[in-house]
């Protein structure tokens, strides 16, 4: 194994663990993957050939290992913040334990586009996960449709279709429920857990910081959409000043909805 | 991209006779057929695209049972069962009463021709033919709107 693939690796390893922390929710789940993926591209970097970029070849890896692990698992429901929500409300130990990290974390901060980002993830988490691999791919890592296609071992008009549904579906979700873009819209946590964690903050003030909020009125869903996905593009969420509270948060919502999906068998399962 | 009727495009016709009724219609659509078939057999985003169709429940896969709920007739759902099932070229659906088919024909390079015809029929058909809606209608704009989301997706 050539010193120059350890460096590459290491290169790429922060863009690796945000992409499957998005994918799976789970921190450990995502150590794990990111580790079994330097584990098989060193046992096979003499096999592998040039024809893609050692990036898109990681990627593919990595999403194997991932869509492996979550073949059998239930997809979140578009109502999953909801759900949360409801339960961290009943769960006093989750919010002394959040206040301890916002007041101890040197990456505790609580700021509304991290929240904004973790929406991101837990909503794209109810798409089938074709959709939210393409999505992921293209909308935050940039990758171009030839690429996801090697990625995810499909033909590039079915990554295309994967891309075109899976955005779809966000936007429409996003209309119908985001607060900041939407005065109709029934989720309003960002807002929400901001007065919670910064008492002293004006929330008004706060999102005029925001293109997405501030454009809300002016732009199309569409272009509202690549506002949001600028702020996700923006944010690792194992290196921002929020992360451990959004981490926390992150495995909370995971648990609660991997009890709430085993509780209702109607739930759709993944077909991969 | 010109919209209008080619050779290969045909408004909805229905043929009835005294046990059957059929409705047919096809378009040419700029697009792969993988495409088109993933928008005819993704049962859950039909809704999204079809303005035809109000909810489809279940999976489009061989020997699988939907229920589909059109605009048609929006207090009644249709419990249907998928007959033939061969990838990007034929999808059948239907019940005692009647079946729907799918096909897909590759054209020249980067075209389909997608073909729609229903029919519905039988020895009592003549007793309640007269309760049918006509389909023309909404098998023009089923095609168009196919068409329309397939080769938006195919531009991206």
């Amino acid at each position: 194994m050539s010193e120059q693939f350890t460096t590459e690796f290491e290169h790429i390893r922060p863009q690796l663990r945000a992409y499957i922390l998005r994918m799976t929710a789970s921190v450990a789940d995502t150590e794990d993957i990111v580790q079994d993926t330097w584990i098989k591209a060193s046992q096979n970097i003499g096999a592998f050939q040039g024809h893609s970029s050692l990036k898109t070849w990681l990627f593919a890896i990595a999403s194997n290992l991932a869509k492996d692990q979550l073949r059998r698992k239930k997809r979140w429901t578009e109502d999953c913040t909801d759900i949360c929500r409801q339960e961290a409300l009943g769960n006093r130990a989750f919010f002394e334990e959040a206040m301890h990290i916002r007041q101890h974390s040197p990456q505790g901060h609580f700021e509304i586009k991290e929240h904004i980002a973790f929406c991101f993830t837990c909503i794209a988490k109810s798409l089938p996960l074709e959709q939210q691999l393409a999505l992921l791919l293209k909308e935050v890592y940039g990758f171009k449709i030839k690429e996801i296609a090697e990625i995810m071992a499909t033909s590039e008009a079915m990554t295309k279709y994967h891309l075109h549904t899976g955005r779809s579906k966000m936007i429409d979700i996003f209309e119908r429920r985001c607060a900041l873009i939407n005065k109709e819209g029934v989720c309003h946590q960002c807002t929400e857990l901001n007065g919670i964690f910064n008492p002293k903050q004006n929330a008004q003030v706060e999102l005029v910081k925001i293109d997405m909020a501030r454009e809300a009125g002016n732009k199309d869903k569409e272009a509202l959409f690549d506002l949001r996905m600028q702020i996700v593009q923006h944010i690792d969420p194992f290196d921002s000043d929020a992360a451990a509270l959004q981490l926390h948060h992150l495995e909370h919502n995971r648990t609660v909805m991997e009890a709430y999906l085993r509780n209702n068998p109607s739930a759709p399962e993944e077909t991969v | 991209m010109s919209t209008s009727l080619s050779a290969q495009d045909s408004q909805a016709s229905t043929i009835r006779t005294t046990f059957s009724r059929s409705t047919s219609v096809s378009t040419r659509i700029q697009a792969d057929p993988a495409i088109v078939w993933a928008l005819l057999t993704n049962a859950g985003d039909y809704a999204r695209w079809n303005s035809t169709v109000l909810s489809i429940e279940g999976d489009i896969a061989p020997g699988e049972k939907i229920r589909l709920r059109s605009t048609l007739d929006p207090k009644r759902t249709f419990k249907l069962k998928v007959k033939t099932f061969e990838p990007e070229k034929l999808l059948v659906w239907g019940d005692g009463m009647g079946k729907r088919t799918y096909s897909l024909q590759t054209l020249d390079e980067g075209n389909v021709l997608f073909s729609m015809t229903e029919k519905i029929g039988g020895p009592l058909f003549p007793l309640f033919a007269k309760m049918i809606p006509p389909f023309d209608a909404s098998f023009d704009q089923f095609a168009a709107d196919l068409k329309k989301e397939a080769e938006l997706i195919q531009r991206k």
